[in-house]
């Protein structure tokens, strides 16, 4: 098992009511495992969200497997103006 | 006869009657336009007949000289040097004082202000984050604003949007905009376009700016605009909000990654303004920051916020940025 961090913006936040959440996943976990398990805890709340992902930091376009420590960000688009 | 900047300047000055008439194609002079002269727009060929003394105005001098010696005209001068040198005398002749709090900036300094006087910035979107990037890019003394909007004035608008008052609802925002932000400074243009920016018109748009600022309130318009920042190599300064929350980005500089590089499946959904509410300080924080980083993109100062997505939270005002 890996610990993580993860950061909650926005539609993330609210769906989750958290803007920090530290989980504990399985080994060789990935980014796309991460944002199932984020969308699942949301319930129906993310369904018509699109996410951006940034690890440590960084935004990455691909999939990823995660290390222990990262902190992992989900970011949607926001329209407001 | 030739008159120079300075002698015209002194026209001016006296309140002495004439009229200046500026020849150029219109792409020339949306280019550069001739402050405090309200020339009127002549064709080459058919320049009006004019009884008291008139200035006629080309871009370096030269077209002009040519047209009075070969029509003999009247009553007529030639502006020496044209828009070019006009613009130049008016910049050197320019009170700085107005922005000593910050030409005393290191990062700002003369050569800072000047290239802000001689900017142009598009603000597509002129809501809660174009009003107050709009009025501080103006106290700042950027030269040249192009603010498009195809809106009119609500009154769920003021709370949040302080360019318009009461009396405004119901008339088109960049018209009251434009109207609000000459008397911030006379001496800057504001140009309006009362149309929402499209697939049509949004090249033709972006690509005349420096600098695009994305204040608008929808998704496939911020689509729109990382496009046509990307084919123009017109930088985009991005802004966007969610309940108290605000992202700031500023994208596509020297090719670097724009918003559909970090969005790339955006797509549009139901929270607005509307629909999930707004502090109007929000609005404020974040079109300012914009302002801000178009400042920082115009005078050259670093580190900005290039490559960059921040996130601000107006809830314990913490902020998150992530590279591209």
């Amino acid at each position: 098992m890996i610990k993580i961090t993860i950061k909650c913006f926005s539609q993330v936040k609210y769906a989750l009511g958290e803007k920090e959440l530290v989980l504990e996943i399985d080994s060789g976990a990935t980014t796309q495992d991460v944002e199932k398990l984020i969308r699942k805890k949301a319930i129906n709340n993310l369904d018509n969200v699109s996410l951006s992902v940034a690890v440590n930091k960084k935004y990455i376009s691909k999939v990823i497997v995660l290390n222990d420590g990262d902190e992992v960000a989900f970011i949607p688009p926001v329209q407001g103006g | 006869m030739i008159i120079t900047p300075e002698k015209l300047n002194q026209w001016l000055d006296m309140g002495k009657s004439f009229t200046a008439v500026d020849i150029r194609p219109n792409e020339m002079i949306k280019e550069l336009p001739l402050s405090k002269l309200n020339p009127v727009i002549a064709d080459i060929n058919s320049i009006p007949i004019i009884n008291n003394d008139y200035v006629l105005i080309c871009q370096f001098g030269i077209v002009t000289e040519g047209v009075i010696y070969e029509k003999e005209l009247k009553n007529a001068y030639s502006l020496l040097g044209g828009a070019q040198a006009w613009d130049e005398f008016q910049l050197e002749k320019e009170d700085y004082s107005r922005w000593s709090r910050q030409t005393v900036l290191s990062e700002i300094g003369l050569e800072g202000q000047k290239k802000l006087i001689k900017a142009k910035v598009v603000i597509v979107g002129m809501g809660g984050l174009g009003c107050p990037a709009a009025q501080s890019l103006m106290a700042a003394g950027v030269g040249h604003l192009k603010i498009v909007d195809g809106d009119k004035v609500e009154l769920s608008n003021l709370h949040r949007q302080p360019l318009y008052s009461s009396e405004d609802v119901g008339r088109m925002k960049v018209e009251v905009a434009k109207d609000k932000l000459e008397r911030l400074n006379r001496d800057a243009v504001v140009e309006v376009s009362d149309l929402y920016l499209n697939e049509e018109n949004g090249f033709g748009i972006i690509n005349q700016a420096d600098i695009v600022i994305d204040a608008t309130d929808n998704i496939p318009t911020r689509v729109l605009i990382d496009r046509f920042s990307k084919e123009s190599g017109t930088p985009m300064v991005y802004g966007g909000l969610f309940l108290y929350e605000g992202q700031i980005g500023v994208f596509n500089v020297n090719g670097g990654k724009g918003y559909t590089d970090l969005f790339p499946v955006s797509r549009p959904n139901k929270d607005n303004c509307s629909s999930t509410g707004m502090l109007g300080m929000l609005p404020g924080i974040i079109g300012n920051m914009q302002a801000l980083e178009t400042i920082k993109l115009i005078v050259g100062i670093k580190p900005n916020l290039a490559g960059k997505l921040l996130m601000y939270d107006g809830m314990n005002h913490s902020t998150q940025t992530i590279m591209l």
